[in-house]
């Protein structure tokens, strides 16, 4: 039967990602896709290079990789049979799959963010800010709850730049540590979300290949 | 109104296909070889409205189903809808029309359905159901023949490779009341769940409070309770009280039964899956392709479904989404071909062998006549380019073809064929000809054809069927 196919995200959960995997047992192949010269990032750091599909050492696994946000979809339309998502990503994308192991990498948090010298006052009292973010959807339903009217402006890059030049009020982004924010002027007024990695599974895959999949899932979370 | 003009660039509203000539063939071919299968197990076939009143599709039962339905009125400002399942319908016509037939009734269909919901895996707004429904039996032995039967319909629409998967609504509603959860963390919980996510589901019971230590182990152990019979022995070792030992004694029973039915190494079997926990009653099940990452078939027991329409009935059935199935067979390097005729025969030389044609056809040959009157050469170009793999004409084309080449070279024959042509053109009436002029040298008529495949051409006498059966194969 055909190696697992697992959707890695590129980015920041790459190399933990990668690390887990090898810890499990199913170190990436390094042939022909070690790094691959300049401008390779953290991809190359981490030994993936350029390449979109590798396969691990032990030839049980195929990887996928794609833009973190297009994992979850790769997974729930079985053209992945597994994924490593952020779970930000994951409640964004609202997409139909199992999500059988948490791993303890990735963590962040999305939050809510201004310019430092706004003034202080409630969100609630707000008319309908003006959001720039790369979540839409988690944006739109954390200002709704407060019964709020926001305007969502989607980004795809530099979220923390719209304040700054009056695109938007307010920011719903990822934080690490805080420093993009800080170095920015901006400050955290709310917590949307805790993030983290998530292992998602296809449901199809799931059922057709258990024994595989239970296999794979048992060896990550004894690896994490 | 907002005025409307053909426009050639979206002549289609979203939602809704064509199916062309090989994607229709592969369909009816479905429908036919579940129709065999409906026959075989006695299920008689009913057919449905295709709108109804809103009020009567949107029941509270299918609440999800319900946001997705086409709504519009009619002329006395009625609510109509579209049907977004056959199910409904269905229950429909027995609370309201067949409550006091003898029992249990099998009803199939087959038919479109319409839903508001985003294209997926190869299904759109509009998309073709068949399925069956089980009505006035309740138990096991019902839940098992539904079961088997949704395995003998993957099997008869041509899928190479499938499962199903069965659970049952009872144990995790028997676990829910043993928790007795506040209604959010409840409604959180059954999420977690539903993803199996396990870490999650652990994270909601810690902030649950005090939940008995039995309780705990049975919500943990439950995102894992997938897999082959022997998750039911599991899970039967961690009820706490007679629902959940009663759902799994159901599916012990049916999985009895699906062995006896010869489908048991088909069927897996999960307790987590809590999707639809409002509508069904008893079992629920889904059926999954390799290729295709989401269900292509899903059923169970609805037992409180009949009784709003009427008198309640005991219910299981399922659906399958034919438009699904299309797409599994290809993942699985199934190709439709296109259809095409076994054989393109001119008769323009010869109209009266077009009894010929017609005793072809009687024996079950796909024949196509040449409508322009094409020469052999053209003829053949013209089948192979429509993969039509043979073609054939009367053997005195090819001769009276020869005489033509003869008289053109004497200098009289192009002229007269020029005549020929505008005769046909001006009196259709004359011998029936098209714009061919080979029968204006009349010979008689041998009965052999001249028959061309990739082989070449061969000459073949009209009535020797058995050697062109031969020739076919």
């Amino acid at each position: 039967m055909a190696a697992l196919t697992m959707a890695l995200p590129k980015g920041r959960l790459t190399e933990d990602a990668l690390g887990c995997l090898a810890r499990a047992g199913h170190a990436i192949c390094s042939n022909g896709s070690g790094p691959s010269g300049p401008g390779g990032g953290v991809e190359a750091a981490a030994g993936v290079g350029r390449k979109l599909i590798l396969e691990s050492v032990d030839g049980q696994l195929r990887f996928v990789l794609a833009k973190p946000a297009d994992v979850p979809i790769f997974v729930e339309y079985g053209a992945a049979d597994l994924g490593i998502a952020g779970l930000d990503v994951l409640r964004e994308a609202e997409r139909d799959v199992y999500e059988p192991l948490s791993l303890p990498f990735g963590h962040c948090r999305l939050v809510v963010a201004g310019p430092a010298g706004r003034p202080e006052r409630n969100l609630r009292l707000e008319r309908s800010p003006k959001v720039a973010t790369k979540f839409p959807r988690l944006a739109e339903a954390f200002f709704r709850k407060q019964g709020l009217a926001p305007e969502i402006i989607v980004m795809s890059g530099s979220v923390e730049l719209a304040p700054l030049v009056g695109l938007a009020d307010l920011i719903v982004d990822l934080v690490q540590t805080g420093t993009t924010l800080r170095e920015n002027g901006l400050v955290e007024l709310r917590v949307v979300m805790e993030s983290h990695a998530v292992l998602i599974a296809n449901r199809a895959s799931y059922r057709l290949r258990l024994a595989e999949m239970r296999a794979l899932i048992d060896a990550l979370a004894a690896a994490v | 109104m907002l005025a409307q003009t053909f426009s050639v660039d979206r002549p289609l509203p979203e939602g809704v296909r064509d199916l062309l000539f090989a994607d229709a063939v592969a369909i009816r071919g479905m429908a036919s070889a579940l129709r065999a299968i409906w026959r075989n197990w006695s299920y008689h076939e009913i057919i449905l409205p295709t709108f109804e009143y809103a009020a009567t599709l949107a029941t509270d039962v299918g609440a999800e189903i319900d946001a997705e339905m086409y709504r519009f009125l009619d002329r006395q400002g009625r609510t109509l809808a579209l049907r977004p399942d056959m199910t409904i319908p269905t229950a429909r016509v027995i609370g309201t029309r067949l409550y006091d037939q003898a029992m249990p009734i099998r009803a199939s269909y087959i038919g479109s359905v319409f839903r508001y919901e985003p294209p997926r895996a190869g299904r759109q707004h509009e998309f073709i159901q068949a399925g069956v429904e089980l009505i006035g039996a309740p138990g096991r032995a019902a839940d098992a023949e539904v079961v088997a039967l949704a395995v003998a319909a993957l099997h008869a629409v041509g899928l190479p490779e499938y499962r199903i998967t069965l659970g049952h609504v009872g144990f995790f509603r028997g676990l829910l009341g043993a928790l007795a959860l506040p209604e959010r963390l409840a409604g959180r919980l059954r999420l977690a769940v539903a993803r199996k996510a396990e870490a999650e589901v652990a994270d909601l019971l810690s902030s649950a409070g005090t939940v008995a230590a039995a309780a705990r182990r049975a919500l943990l152990a439950l995102p894992r309770l997938t897999g082959s019979t022997a998750v039911l022995a599991e899970a039967e070792e961690v009820c706490l009280n007679p629902g959940m030992a009663h759902a799994i004694a159901d599916l012990q029973a049916s999985a009895k039964l699906l062995d006896a039915y010869g489908v048991a190494d088909l069927v897996t079997y999960d307790l987590a899956e809590v999707r639809d926990l409002d509508y069904y009653t008893g079992i629920t099940f889904e059926g999954f392709a390799p290729g295709l990452g989401t269900s292509l078939i899903s059923g169970g027991r609805y037992d409180d479904l009949i009784g709003r329409f009427g008198p309640a009935q005991p219910a299981v059935g399922w659906a399958l989404t034919l438009d699904q199935v299309l797409v599994a067979r290809e993942m699985q390097g199934i190709v439709q071909p296109e259809p095409a005729a076994d054989i393109l025969v001119s008769v323009a030389a010869r109209p009266e062998s077009l009894a010929w044609v017609g005793e072809a056809r009687a024996r079950g040959l796909q024949v196509e006549v040449d409508p322009l009157g094409l020469e052999p050469e053209a003829l053949w170009a013209a089948a192979r380019g429509r993969g039509i793999p043979r073609v054939a004409w009367p053997d005195e084309v090819r001769g009276n073809r020869e005489q033509e080449v003869g008289n053109r070279a004497q200098g009289t024959g192009s002229r007269e064929q020029e005549i020929g042509t505008c005769g046909a053109a001006h009196d259709h009436g004359e011998q029936g000809a098209g714009p061919t002029t080979y029968s204006l040298v009349p010979t008689p008529y041998a009965g052999a054809w001249v028959v061309r495949d990739a082989n070449g051409p061969r000459v073949l006498a009209a009535g020797d069927w058995e050697e062109l059966a031969r020739w076919l194969r």
